[in-house]
């Protein structure tokens, strides 16, 4: 059996103007990874290389085992996905739908579909055309959840939804997760959503992979700490602190490699440390682009 | 044992596109029955609207049944399924060639009848109408060929733009510089010379020179979607 459900290593896709860059990523089977990156940073491709619908330049993918993209169709039988610019017809019912994903998944569960049909507020008899954008989205996700994929590969399911129906697809998505082995990749821009269900974090900016780790140590990695800095005072350069902005005596340092004797550090050299502070995903996602931006300009 | 997803999607396709190929039919029926008028006007007036009727088909079928799954975002959705990029252009190929071959054979047919069984038309205009079938034919696997390599509205429109010109090309050239097919036409039987079957073997031959590069080019392609 393999321990991963998606592997990639060294993969490599240029196009005009944009390079996916010698891309590595794990995804342990039965974890949630939450793909976090800025518009155009690569997360659809990165998608899209798994799927099989765009071929790499260089580099290997495997996806439950399986040999990406010539193995894609065997692959695909136990995946389900669903991206924000995916549609249905429009002329048809979601009943039709349901039918023709019934005649092609034997693992298509009836019951569970009726269930979701029930919990998402959704009528199988009307046409997708006189659905709100919400119910779209839901209608898509019912397609993708009653097939009971292993893997689950979402690219912003989430994207204009309001905060109901996100909650409702979210609450949904973990309750999948409660069955052993199923894996789900997550691409997002809302890293509400990653911080609310992911198991593991990869931040990927301008088609390279920034970070990816388990969640909780990530998010107990980095901190911000709010200094005063009196006059004359020189704020060291200590490791574990990628970046600090001061304004007159005030300061504030942000930390991606935490450590409990930073604070005693800056106390020693004169500052005062006034706060240390847990950060949030966006504002740790706002700081490691940026930080990394930077690093590839230096 | 999995089931044979191309031929769901062929099923699939059948079903969404119905509408056009009932159209298409019904209106080549129309045409051929003004035939029955009889008089000169009303067998030219039915003649050109049994042939824009196939025309219409060769058009319209393979813009709603291929470049519609790109502009309304439906591909995604189809490529989620357990099928490859080529098998979904075969899957493709496949019901839009027998969509068309529907009303086409249909149509092909009921004017043979016409022309043999009702005697509307002498039987010397049978080679004729045969090639003049074929042609939209022809066109109609240009049109399918590019909007399924091109995956563009664009390229689409304009494939269809040039074989819809090119008819009156092929007309000129044909009344022009084969005159086996003018001399026979108004006789009372159809005269298949070697000239007739020479350009219905060579209309034959693009068919499946098309067919044979509109595969050749979708297994080629690295970026699907």
């Amino acid at each position: 059996m393999n321990d991963y459900a998606i592997e990639l290593s060294g993969v490599c896709k240029s196009y005009r103007f944009f390079d996916l860059q010698n891309i590595a990523l794990r995804l342990n089977c039965g974890t949630i990874m939450g793909l976090i990156g800025p518009n155009g940073a690569g997360k659809s491709t990165t998608i899209r290389i798994l799927m099989g619908l765009v071929y790499p330049d260089r580099g290997e993918v495997r996806v439950l085992g399986h040999c990406i993209p010539d193995a894609q169709v065997a692959a695909k039988w136990d995946i389900g996905f669903a991206s924000d610019d995916m549609r249905l017809y429009d002329s048809m019912t979601l009943g039709w739908h349901i039918n023709f994903l019934k005649s092609i998944y034997s693992s298509w569960d009836d019951a569970y579909a009726h269930l979701l049909l029930k919990r998402f507020g959704l009528n199988a008899e009307q046409k997708i055309k006189g659905l709100s954008h919400g119910q779209r989205v839901k209608a898509a996700l019912l397609l993708v959840f009653a097939r009971r994929p292993k893997l689950l590969m979402l690219d912003e399911p989430t994207t204009g939804l309001d905060p109901v129906a996100r909650h409702e697809i979210l609450r949904e998505l973990t309750s999948v997760m409660a069955e052993e082995g199923r894996s789900v990749l997550f691409s997002s821009q809302n890293t509400q959503d990653i911080e609310q269900i992911s198991d593991q974090i990869t931040f990927i900016d301008r088609g390279r992979i920034i970070d990816s780790v388990d969640k909780e140590l990530y998010l107990d990695r980095w901190r911000r700490l709010r200094l005063e800095v009196p006059d004359g005072i020189q704020l060291p350069t200590l490791p574990g602190v990628i970046g600090i902005r001061q304004t007159g005596r005030l300061a504030v340092a942000i930390a991606n490699a935490f450590e409990p004797h930073l604070p005693n550090a800056y106390e020693n050299s004169g500052a005062r440390v006034h706060a240390v502070e847990n950060m949030t995903l966006e504002e740790i996602f706002v700081a490691n682009v940026e930080h990394s931006r930077e690093e590839v300009k230096a | 044992m999995k089931p044979n997803v191309v031929l769901r999607l062929i099923l699939k396709d059948w079903r969404l596109q119905r509408r056009v190929i009932i159209l298409s039919i019904a209106a080549g029926a129309i045409a051929l029955a003004t035939l029955l008028m009889r008089g000169q006007t009303p067998v030219v007036i039915g003649a050109v609207f049994f042939f824009i009727s196939i025309i219409f088909c060769a058009c319209l079928l393979p813009i709603t049944n291929i470049v519609n799954e790109r502009k309304k975002q439906t591909l995604p959705f189809l490529m989620s399924l357990p099928i490859s990029s080529s098998r979904y252009g075969a899957a493709k190929l496949l019901s839009t060639f027998g969509m068309f071959l529907v009303p086409w054979l249909t149509l092909v047919v009921a004017a043979l009848y016409m022309i043999v069984g009702r005697h509307i038309l002498p039987n010397g205009t049978i080679p004729t109408m045969l090639i003049l079938a074929n042609l939209p034919f022809i066109g109609f696997c240009l049109i399918t060929g590019t909007t399924l390599v091109a995956e563009s509205e664009g390229w689409a429109n304009a494939a269809v733009a040039v074989v819809n010109s090119s008819y009156w090309l092929v007309w000129y050239l044909l009344v022009s510089h084969v005159p086996s097919l003018t001399r026979n036409w108004a006789g009372p039987v159809a005269v298949w010379s070697p000239e007739v079957v020479r350009i219905l073997v060579v209309q034959f031959a693009i068919v499946l020179l098309i067919l044979a590069l509109t595969l050749y080019a979708q297994s080629r392609k690295r970026n699907f979607i």
